[in-house]
């Protein structure tokens, strides 16, 4: 009979394990606030277009829950605008009429039998699930199995998203007895295929408005066959904030994905989201004594039917539980907590919120921190010189806040200036240690100021000491009247306080004093950078470089001369055509080039070179072939007179 | 024998006597075509090292000009000896199918490239 007893703690031990997993769970990071539905009807509110933009319209708007401004307008433009011709005017119109209050239409026995021809296998799913959308809203019979059979065909044809969604629908129109299983299967797949981004959120990569019309669908086909929806609570959290991230709608398809998301999300039988955010700043103090919540569905509605508990509250930083297991209010449409009635003491505490009331909430767990404030005040302010040699005793100076000590106190090489105060919470009595305690010491003079800290000794008693040796560098050991300041803020505290305590009159050894005081001007023109370009080279003078020039001509000179010495015969020059061509074309290339160097670029050079080039190879060539048989002639001649002469 | 005295008398006499030696075979074993060339490829020569010598005096501060000038006289000289092997008739037997017109046509087609870039280079 001791088994109870563990076993009991033991299920204790893993209920509050599964309640911390349940507290680390996902929060929602994103909803449909009320500034966001009204941007979201105002989107859907457009004037029609055409029947399709009724649809989205009259349709978008009736999922927020509300009713189109003119109905029987809204009703005679579908009825007006519908195209009996096409399965998708036909649908549009048939969904519009639905929702639309007091709006008929007899359906012609024409149309019955397109929409039942539409319903096969060679239509698209799109067809498919228009025809039987529309034959479904108009009341007229529908061969569910039918359907059923062509719809899987087509789905193990047509594998993209878009494609399984509307499958989705089509299914929740047709009737209970037929075997839907597999419909409701592809949800699973459906959900298998979506992208996780950062853990965050979860969307498919076609985009928000497939995600939306996904959730829609699966919520709706959900709800007709009766399963719960195969998605964990994580997943639709992420799906959550994947959609309602979209705060700007570009087309009216998309803010009617959006609508039909949230309508079913805030309206079906298994998955209800719950969105708890603070009222206003999760801050309490003693003005201002209750914590309110906001506990609503996506689309921001109050669930005044839900309890909310605070399971626990504990200190940020000791981690002590301040409360626990304590019910909210309803009042209005907020839920409120007193939570100043235990008393806490100033900081931070970490509040785990959860919701209950309705087993279809998700989402219903959540963390907050919560910040409690309160107002500070100084007491036991002694201002004292201490003789360094202490030899005199110290004279002690009580100020209470917010006055001023009258006379003013002296530091200089014989005694010290002492500050010591005690920091205590108004409303409790509690020490308090906030986190800004300065002292500030201004020179009324010379505008500068010092600035030092306060440090709390283990009484929790601040102290203060002024010492003109040590500190002579931070003051720069300019001596003067000095106002005090004590500057005391902290994130929890209601009132920072800048109090002018007392003048202080520091002394330093006349030895040190700098002659004057320097302020740093940042922002003086600084000197100016002297450019330096770059030198030129160094060149010779003109002189030199002319008389080289001169003096590269005299190897011509000596080449003329030493030509006519060895008696370089010119005397064989014949005046035939090919060789004045010949020596003009190549005089002429000549000059080509002493044009390039002037003037021309290469492709200007070769175009000329390539034509003086031509004409001068060609006369060349005869000029050179001619040379040649005069030459073979020569020889021929010569050998023959030596083989004569030989004989 | 001229050689022995010429090793005898010293190594100043001996390089004069093969200097002076050389002169005279020269200007009798080669045919004056060859002593035209011989002062042209002389001229560039002179050029060459006078350009040399001029960037090692003052500097050299349009570096791509006196490359070129300097490329140009090398290229000039090089061209020349070359004109000057194949038309020499002692080696005839090595240059069977160039004549020398062709010989000379293709030192005239390439100084034409020569210079071409000489002068695009000289700036």
């Amino acid at each position: 009979m001791a088994a109870p007893g563990p076993r009991l703690r033991l299920a204790a031990a893993i209920s509050l394990l599964l309640l911390l997993a349940g507290a680390q769970a996902l929060a929602p990071s994103h909803r449909l606030t009320s500034r966001d539905l009204a941007r979201l009807r105002a989107a859907l509110e457009r004037p029609f277009a055409d029947v399709q933009a009724a649809y989205y319209s009259i349709v978008g708007l009736d999922s927020l829950g509300v009713r189109v401004a003119d109905e029987k307008a809204a009703c005679n433009f579908v009825k007006s605008h519908v195209d009996s011709s096409s399965v998708d005017s036909l649908f549009y119109a048939a969904q519009s009429i639905r929702v639309l209050s007091g709006c008929e239409v007899t359906i012609s026995n024409e149309t019955r039998e397109l929409l039942l021809a539409a319903v096969s296998e060679d239509s698209s799913i799109t067809q498919i699930f228009h025809a039987v959308g529309a034959l479904s809203s108009f009341g007229l019979p529908l061969a569910s199995q039918e359907a059923l059979s062509a719809l899987t065909a087509r789905l193990s044809k047509e594998e993209n998203v878009l494609a399984t969604i509307q499958a989705l629908e089509t299914a929740s129109y047709l009737s209970q007895q037929a075997d839907l299983s597999g419909i409701v299967e592809e949800i699973e797949d459906l959900v298998a295929r979506l992208d996780d981004l950062g853990g965050v959120y979860l969307q498919f990569e076609e985009g928000i408005e497939t995600t939306a019309l996904f959730v829609a669908a699966a919520y709706k086909l959900s709800d007709h066959v009766g399963t719960e929806p195969a998605m964990k609570e994580d997943q639709i959290i992420q799906l959550m904030n994947a959609i309602f991230s979209k705060k700007n709608f570009e087309t009216l398809s998309e803010a009617f994905s959006v609508a039909c998301a949230a309508g079913s999300l805030s309206r079906n039988h298994y998955h209800l989201p719950v969105i708890i955010v603070p009222d206003g700043p999760a801050a309490v103090s003693h003005h201002q004594p209750v914590l309110r919540l906001q506990v609503t569905d996506v689309m921001s509605q109050p669930l005044t039917q839900a309890s909310v508990k605070l399971d626990y509250a504990k200190s940020a930083s000791s981690k002590a539980t301040v409360l626990q297991q304590t019910p909210f209010t309803l009042s209005g449409d907020v839920f409120e907590l007193n939570f100043m009635n235990v008393k806490p003491a100033s900081g931070y505490y970490d509040f785990s919120i959860s919701v209950d009331g309705d087993k279809r909430f998700i989402a219903n767990k959540v963390e907050l921190k919560v910040k409690v404030s309160t107002e500070v005040g100084i007491t036991n302010v002694d201002l004292s010189t201490v003789d360094k040699d202490q030899s005199i005793a110290p004279k002690t100076t009580r100020v209470a806040y917010p006055a001023k000590a009258k006379g003013s106190f002296t530091a200089d090489s014989h005694q010290n200036f002492a500050l010591s105060f005690q920091l205590i919470d108004v409303n409790s009595g509690a020490e308090l240690i906030p986190h800004q305690t300065f002292v500030r010491l201004h020179n009324q003079k010379t505008g500068q100021e010092v600035v030092f800290v306060a440090e709390p000794d283990s009484k929790n008693v601040y102290k203060f000491e002024l010492d003109t040796s040590e500190r002579k560098t931070e003051f720069d050991s300019a001596s003067g009247t000095y106002t005090l300041y004590l500057i005391i803020g902290d994130a929890t505290l209601e009132n920072p306080i800048l109090w002018n305590v007392a003048d202080v009159v520091i002394k330093f050894p006349e030895e040190d004093a700098p002659s004057t005081v320097q302020s740093k001007n940042l922002f003086v023109p600084k000197p100016e950078i002297q450019h330096l370009f770059r030198e030129p080279e160094k060149r010779p003078p003109t002189v030199v470089s002319n008389t080289f020039t001169a003096l590269i001509l005299s190897p011509l000179l000596l080449l003329l001369i030493l030509w006519i010495k060895i008696g370089a015969n010119i005397s064989n020059f014949s005046f035939a055509p090919s060789t004045i061509v010949f020596h003009l074309g190549h005089a002429a290339m000549l000059g080509l080039m002493y044009v390039y160097w002037t003037q021309l670029n290469m492709f200007q050079t070769l175009k000329y070179l390539a034509i003086l080039g031509g004409v001068t190879f060609l006369a060349g060539n005869r000029m050179l072939a001619q040379k040649a048989v005069k030459r073979i002639a020569a020889e021929q001649s010569s050998r023959l007179a030596k083989y004569r002469t030989l004989r | 024998m001229s050689g022995a005295a010429g090793s005898g008398a010293g190594a100043a006499g001996s390089v004069g006597s093969v200097v002076r030696r050389f002169l005279v075979e020269y200007g009798s074993g080669t045919p004056s075509r060859l002593k035209v060339l011989d002062a042209y490829l002389l001229y560039v020569l002179l050029t060459g090292a006078l350009q040399f010598g001029y960037c090692l005096g003052v500097g050299t501060f349009p570096f791509n000009s006196f490359l070129s000038g300097f490329i140009s006289a090398v290229g000039s000289f090089i061209l020349g000896v070359c004109l000057r092997i194949q038309i020499n008739p002692q080696n005839k037997g090595e240059f069977q199918g160039i004549s020398p017109e062709r010989a000379f046509a293709d030192f005239l087609f390439a100084n034409t490239i020569l210079h071409l870039v000489v002068i695009n280079f000289v700036g």
